[in-house]
């Protein structure tokens, strides 16, 4: 895998995008992104061509409401995972409507769904750290933390992935949020 | 707001990864409001998922995938050019019933609309919240007088209440503003509103069918009481 730039440059070109409409910069974040999206949404569930509609989707969403990001409220990557997120949800729960729901997810609250003014902390920042602390955790609380990003029922899912019982999975989840929080902690 | 009682870790990652139903995110989601220590653990959660979202293996797109985004951006900007954007037409939703000084109607249920406050009971009152585009979602608001108290119950599905105003015990704890239970089959429990104020709590439960039988049990017994 070619190394990722750091996320400040993301940023940088997310900024490009919002301010000047810039296609080229748009180009970089497809190329990095939608990869990305696809193969989290594949791996969440999706079909392969399910995935590249909403990767597609995502990355669209991400030149409308690019002047909506605020680099001092979230990371590009965490930005973009949020949208993602909401896509498959929409797409989910349309799904189990049989097409009768066509409410949309309004993404202007994107801007409601970080933490206040009061809470700000450098973002990119916090990215950087959560992405080290992952590192230095213990292989199977790294893993069930990873794992609970990719089902409907993570804690039904990963007991019998990982064959435990699932009041172990969840105690291994707050072993493992106990110790992120811990690396976390200045 | 002395918040003494949270979500647990694992209902956080499910809310970040996008995996709860409907109305159990927006009890959580009205947790994240009141309660500052919460929405920095989920802004790590948060950062987290985008961080697995950066170390996924790209999974190759179709040849022509950005020229098509390109189209569709394209296409939106002479929308944006052309036309002169109307106003969104502001949502319709019913103003929520009355809530005492005090109590605040969370954002989370902003676009929800809400029955006005009914009788189930002495001192006790419901008001059903339909959520848009969910029809499945059991979210409901209770509003219980001071001293009064919900029959002893258990559960068939899983029971979010979130406390927006009063206080309650329940036999294992005493829940007050801010504060979040989750009750399920484990759960055997008589909230009893303490003396001095009225409850209000917004409450969700999982499965229509748990929430019926649930609520007919509770209402059921409340209006005989
Ligand atoms: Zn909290
Ligand atoms: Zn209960």
């Amino acid at each position: 895998r070619s190394a990722a730039p750091p996320p400040e440059d993301w940023s940088a070109a997310l900024c490009l995008v919002a301010e000047r409409s810039d296609r080229e910069a748009f180009g970089r974040l497809f190329s990095h992104f939608a990869p990305r999206v696809k193969s989290y949404l594949m791996r969440t569930g999706s079909s392969d061509a399910l995935a590249e509609e909403l990767a597609q989707e995502a990355l669209v969403t991400v030149w409308r409401k690019a002047a909506l990001f605020d680099p001092a409220q979230a990371a590009v990557s965490t930005w973009i995972f949020t949208i993602a997120r909401h896509l498959r949800v929409d797409a989910a729960r349309r799904h189990r409507l049989d097409g009768a729901g066509d409410e949309c997810f309004e993404f202007d609250d994107l801007a409601a769904d970080q933490p206040d003014a009061a809470q700000r902390i450098d973002a990119t920042r916090l990215a950087q750290r959560v992405r080290e602390a992952l590192r230095r955790l213990p292989p199977e609380q790294a893993q069930v933390l990873r794992l609970s990003f990719y089902d409907d029922e993570p804690h039904a899912r990963i007991a019998a992935e990982l064959d435990l019982p699932l009041g172990t999975v969840k105690s291994r989840i707050r072993l493992a949020m106990a110790h992120l929080r811990r690396l976390l902690d200045p | 707001m002395d918040i003494r009682h949270h979500p647990a870790d694992e209902q956080w990652l499910s809310l970040v990864a996008g995996s709860l139903p409907t109305g159990l995110r927006l009890v959580l989601e009205t947790h994240l409001e009141l309660c500052p220590a919460c929405r920095e653990q989920v802004a790590a959660l948060r950062a987290l998922g985008g961080v697995v979202l950066e170390e996924q293996a790209p999974a190759p797109m179709r040849d022509d995938a950005l020229a098509r985004a390109l189209d569709r951006v394209d296409a939106l900007e002479n929308d944006r050019s052309a036309a002169t954007p109307s106003p969104a037409a502001p949502r319709k939703v019913p103003a929520p019933p009355p809530l005492p000084d005090g109590a605040v109607w969370p954002r989370a249920l902003a676009d929800c609309a809400a029955t006005r406050w009914r009788w189930i009971g002495p001192g006790m009152r419901w008001s059903r919240v339909s959520v848009p585009g969910a029809p499945e979602a059991n979210v409901f608001l209770l509003r219980i007088g001071a001293g009064k108290y919900l029959p002893q119950h258990t559960h068939r599905g899983t029971e979010l209440t979130q406390v927006l105003y009063g206080r309650f015990h329940d036999g294992r704890a005493l829940f007050g503003p801010g504060d979040f239970d989750l009750a399920d089959g484990e759960v055997h429990h008589q909230p009893v509103v303490q003396d001095g104020s009225e409850c209000i709590c917004l409450a969700a439960v999982e499965g229509r069918l748990h929430f019926d039988g649930l609520i007919a049990r509770w209402f059921g017994a409340a209006v005989g009481m």
